[in-house]
């Protein structure tokens, strides 16, 4: 194979990869800050294709209204969860925190995929595109607009989002709750609200996901599974709770499952990547980026 | 300013603190001494909400903290610095500073109390940009001070700030909280180091085992027979 080939996987890698980190980061920000081993991520991801799909086919609105409501109805509806769901828990107690609230979530993700399932059947419901038209990358490969404009949109969130936790007042809150909940606290951060406002976050990062992957990825109930599966590929492989690390170990992932069904046929991408990522863990047990200092940026 | 009444309260069943009463008037320099174990600590857990009391009251400004949220009564004023500090050890010392700030929207208002900050404590402006967790164990100590300092709180609960520090630095920590006193911030220092204490309180309680034994001006207590002995190893 030549140059050419392995430059055309290189970027289709990317292009997988940058909906993987956005997925990771919402999946690692909801570990990092409130501790939850979060099992109904892809749940989010297929509402957020619904939304997207119904603001786009439904009601005829355009590409990026269509997902940013997708976004916006993904933010609403992780804040009304954890506001039903994990505050109560939390206010009982925190002994066994990360298996109950790992539990709620599998309860959770059963009953939004059912839920959508007796709302909306089990049809497949998709778009054949936002955008019409390709793009010439490379030698000969050419990828469609919308493949393109998804990864644009991908990268856009990932760096509004990392902006937002770097340089804004509410985004350093963030942080501190996740590395000191007392000392936030004790400064009059109410870490209720934070860790209401991080759920939510994340929720909205996986709803836009799903909504500007909806031409590739019809939504279905099911569609979630998926999706949750390579985030925690992702950030098992990074690192818990790193939400810095989730971005490279994204395309890391990205592009390892690209190369495997290139080499080795589709059927086995799966297999050659979590192999490899298995070999990486034993040697890194706790993920390529882990450090010791405590922290969503480094933990 | 701060009335604690009849205060009770423990851990798990465990009691701590027993009918503590304390009262600290505007501008005061108060401390709470006493050995390890007598519950200093924990009246203070107590007083910013982080422990909820058995029994007694704590009344703030003339309004009752009961039931309040921890952030709620640092929002109303009173800031507690704890022995660790609870830094955010994976920002750098601007960022703790900022976020000591939280409360506070006015960008240039901001901006004079991290002047004022490093003017107390020049060394945090050297390390500006280091991480929290790199600083020494004094320089912890000041960034915990200045980052209370930055919201101006109108009360200060300050634990045991000279615990693992060499003599130099703990006294540089004493002449900030002096100094931060003269400004016209009411503090009260729980320590059990009672000599350099007793040099810059006005006044202090004793609590021995949960209670309070014995309340003062720190020039009387100092000439106590009981804190002469038991403490500075007079007698």
């Amino acid at each position: 194979m030549d140059g050419w080939a392995l430059w055309d996987l290189f970027l289709t890698g990317l292009l997988r990869g940058g909906l993987y980190a956005l997925m990771a980061l919402g999946l690692s920000l909801v570990f990092g800050v409130i501790n939850i081993p979060q099992f109904a991520h892809g749940e989010f991801y297929m509402l957020g294709a619904y939304f997207a799909y119904f603001a786009f086919f439904t009601l005829g609105s355009t590409p990026m209204v269509a997902i940013l409501l997708a976004g916006a109805a993904g933010f609403a509806a992780g804040a009304l969860i954890e506001k039903a769901l994990f505050g109560p828990l939390r206010k009982r107690g925190g002994a066994d925190w990360v298996m109950n609230t790992f539990l709620v979530t599998i309860g959770l993700s059963f009953v939004l995929q059912n839920g959508a399932l007796a709302l909306w059947g089990a049809n497949f419901r998709g778009i054949t595109g936002y955008w019409s038209g390709s793009l010439r990358l490379g030698s000969s490969m050419s990828i469609p607009l919308d493949r393109v404009a998804g990864f644009g949109l991908a990268i856009g969130a990932i760096l509004a989002f990392w902006l937002f936790l770097g340089r804004t007042r509410t985004g350093r809150a963030i942080r501190a709750v996740a590395q000191d909940e007392t000392g936030a606290a004790l400064l009059g951060i109410e870490p209720n609200r934070i860790r209401n406002l991080a759920f939510a976050l994340s929720t909205m990062l996986a709803a836009i996901a799903g909504g500007s992957l909806l031409s590739l990825n019809p939504a279905h109930p099911a569609m979630g599974s998926e999706a949750l599966f390579k985030s925690w590929f992702v950030v098992i492989l990074s690192g818990l709770g790193s939400v810095g690390a989730a971005i490279p170990g994204g395309f890391l992932v990205g592009i390892l499952e690209t190369f495997g069904s290139y080499f080795f046929g589709s059927v086995w991408q799966d297999c050659v990547s979590i192999s490899i990522i298995i070999l990486i863990l034993l040697f890194r047990p706790n993920g390529l980026f882990a450090s010791d200092v405590r922290g969503i940026w480094e933990r | 300013m701060l009335e604690v009444e009849n205060l009770s309260a423990g851990y798990d069943g465990l009691q701590v603190l027993w009918d503590v009463s304390l009262r600290v008037r505007t501008g005061e320099f108060v401390a709470l001494l006493g050995p390890n174990g007598a519950g200093k600590s924990t009246a203070l857990r107590v007083i910013a909400g982080l422990l909820r009391p058995t029994a007694g009251s704590v009344k703030f400004a003339g309004n009752s903290l009961a039931g309040l949220r921890p952030a709620e009564i640092s929002r109303a004023g009173i800031r507690l610095i704890t022995e660790d500090s609870n830094l955010f050890l994976a920002m750098s010392v601007y960022e703790n500073l900022l976020l000591g700030a939280y409360t506070l929207r006015h960008r240039k208002r901001i901006d004079e109390r991290m002047e004022m900050a490093f003017a107390l404590f020049p060394v945090l402006k050297e390390r500006r940009k280091q991480l929290a967790g790199t600083l020494s164990g004094g320089e912890r100590k000041m960034l915990g001070l200045a980052r209370a300092l930055m919201a101006r709180p109108k009360l200060f609960l300050v634990d045991e700030p000279s615990l693992g520090l060499a003599p130099r630095i703990m006294m540089s920590v004493f002449e900030a909280l002096q100094s931060m006193n003269r400004q016209g911030m009411t503090v009260v220092l729980v320590e059990q180091n009672v000599n350099a204490t007793l040099s810059i309180a006005n006044r202090a309680y004793l609590l021995e085992r949960g209670r309070i034994v014995l309340e003062g001006e720190s020039g009387v207590l100092r000439n106590n027979t009981q804190i002469q002995e038991s403490y500075l190893g007079l007698s």
